[in-house]
């Protein structure tokens, strides 16, 4: 066991190494640190307009630089081995399949967390640069203060992060899932894609298909079913727009999707093991 | 073989994931007050490709937020269908932003309706007016659908009960909104003297001085400072004059 979470760290830390050495990751980072500075400009609006736009935009930075990280990066996991042949002196060692499989995974979860992280400081820094500069300017009333102050320094934030960093593992977790199947990185790509995009309407789809009276075509429902077994819930996270939005969200309902995350990476690893232990490399 | 063992286990998962992602839906809109907001159909319907692409790609915060410059843009143009339409729109994609229903309302029943009661195009007086009103009460018509979608905030009541006092003139109105206001747990601590303000604006100054001295004996004899109770024992003073003095008037 302890064996197997050494290689598993080896294969990560690699992994981890190679991604960040590789510049179209910085590059990514830097947009979206740009496009998150660039949001405190909205300036004639009212205070919590203002601090809704920030951070709807730097959830949306957070959230499109991660997915890139993770397509490019999950793209390029196996299909770039193979290519370059670098798989085969991997695996003549003593490394199991699966240890490959989870050792990359985690290097890439590793890099998103690392990106996530830096990206949430910078959040972070944008809203307390906001706060200063409206206290400065319309924070003579104390209650007014109170009120800039709170928007910027919502603890809930923390729970927003957590929710952007796991609903990317996720999309992680299918890339390595497709990685494992594909030959090329576009296909890759194409299908964790679409796999993100359905997975926004999957909860229509899965309430179309067992509460809708609808009499639809046999084929209809097989698809609408074959969306709800397959594909991932990622309105579940939409939790964070409420956050944003200043409502309340129980720690409890974060905590169950991040449970829920947890769990759907670790079938979808599991899978994707299966499948790499049947492949001919 | 192996892909069909990873299929077996997908299928599997799958069960078990459906039940488990309706109990947290079912949830997640109990703690949402029951409040579903659009569906994909909906929002596909009432918005451009890009826009639909954004709001149902996970980034509806920001389609919402680009719906919102659109407006504020039109605004500055005075082009009051635009800023409605684009505000119906940004409500719709996010309609648990309480601040959202807040800024279309007051853009609506003030600015849209004082530029059409000022409006040089129009000579005609009444007719100014009665589109003024209109558009009074479509601000009203959003507060009050804001109110159904964020019923846990007192922001929403409290803005309805002002443009009832301040643009239909309805005080009796106004109370009760500030009356629900006051019940939730983000109301300002002024906002409790509103009610007796606004019954007193009614004309009912019997009802206004009962709330006013209920309110006091609600605050108990050290009452926190921001609740202001100098204010509210003032107000019961004025209340009993002006009730006394009009019995007076009354007897002789």
């Amino acid at each position: 066991m302890i064996g197997s979470l050494r290689r598993i760290a080896a294969v990560a830390g690699n992994t981890f190494l190679e991604a960040v050495r590789q510049k179209v990751f910085a590059v990514l980072l830097v947009f979206g640190l740009v496009l998150i500075f660039g949001a405190n400009y909205f300036t004639e609006f009212s205070f919590q307009e203002q601090f809704k736009f920030l951070k709807d935009l730097g959830y949306a930075a957070i959230s499109l630089t991660g997915l890139l990280v993770g397509l490019l990066g999950a793209a390029q996991l196996i299909p770039g081995e193979i290519e370059r042949r670098t798989i085969l002196t991997a695996l003549c060692r003593p490394l199991r399949r699966w240890e490959f499989i989870a050792g990359k995974y985690a290097g890439l979860a590793l890099l998103l967390a690392v990106m996530v992280g830096v990206m949430a400081v910078a959040v972070a820094g944008v809203l307390g640069w906001k706060e200063a500069q409206l206290i400065a300017r319309e924070g003579s009333d104390p209650e007014v203060a109170a009120a800039i102050r709170a928007e910027a320094r919502d603890p809930r934030l923390i729970q927003a992060v957590l929710l952007v960093e796991v609903k990317l593992a996720v999309v992680a977790a299918v890339a390595v899932f497709f990685s494992t199947v594909a030959t090329s990185t576009t296909f890759v790509m194409a299908m964790t894609l679409m796999v993100y995009l359905i997975g926004h309407l999957e909860s229509v789809a899965r309430e179309q298909w067992l509460e809708s009276g609808e009499v639809v075509s046999w084929m209809t429902k097989a698809f609408l079913a074959g969306v709800a077994f397959l594909v991932p819930d990622f309105n579940l996270y939409n939790l964070i727009d409420e956050i944003v939005a200043g409502n309340v969200v129980l720690w409890r309902s974060t905590l169950e999707v991040i449970g829920y995350s947890v769990v759907y990476i670790a079938v979808l690893l599991t899978a994707a093991s299966v499948i790499f232990e049947g492949r001919d490399i | 073989m192996a892909g069909g063992l990873a299929c077996l286990l997908l299928f599997g998962w799958g069960g078990v994931k459906i039940s488990w992602e309706k109990a947290m839906t079912q949830a997640q809109r109990k703690a949402t007050y029951g409040f579903r907001g659009p569906t994909a159909v909906a929002i596909r319907e009432k918005v451009g490709q890009g826009l639909a692409l954004a709001a149902l790609g996970g980034f509806r915060g920001l389609a919402a937020n680009a719906l919102m410059l659109q407006a504020h843009t039109a605004w500055e143009q005075q082009q009051w269908v635009r800023v409605r339409s684009s505000l119906e729109l940004a409500t719709l994609l996010q309609p648990r932003v309480a601040v959202f229903w807040d800024t279309a309302s007051w853009h609506l029943a003030w600015n849209a309706a004082v530029a059409a009661e000022r409006y040089g195009g129009e000579p005609n007086e009444t007719r100014r007016r009665i589109e003024a009103r209109r558009w009074v009460e479509a601000g009203r018509d959003l507060l009050e659908r804001g109110t159904k979608a964020v019923p846990e905030r007192a922001l929403l009541f409290q803005r309805l009960g002002d443009l009832y006092w301040q643009r239909l003139g309805d005080y009796q109105a106004a109370a009760e909104c500030y009356r629900e206001a006051i019940t939730k747990g983000d109301a300002p601590p002024y906002l409790e003297r509103f009610v007796g303000y606004a019954l007193d604006k009614a004309g009912d100054k019997k009802a206004a001085l009962t709330y006013f001295r209920n309110l006091r004996a609600q605050m108990g004899s050290l009452p926190a400072s921001e609740r202001r109770p100098e204010v509210v024992d003032r107000e019961i003073h004025r209340l009993e004059k002006e009730l006394s003095a009009g019995v007076s008037s009354e007897k002789k």
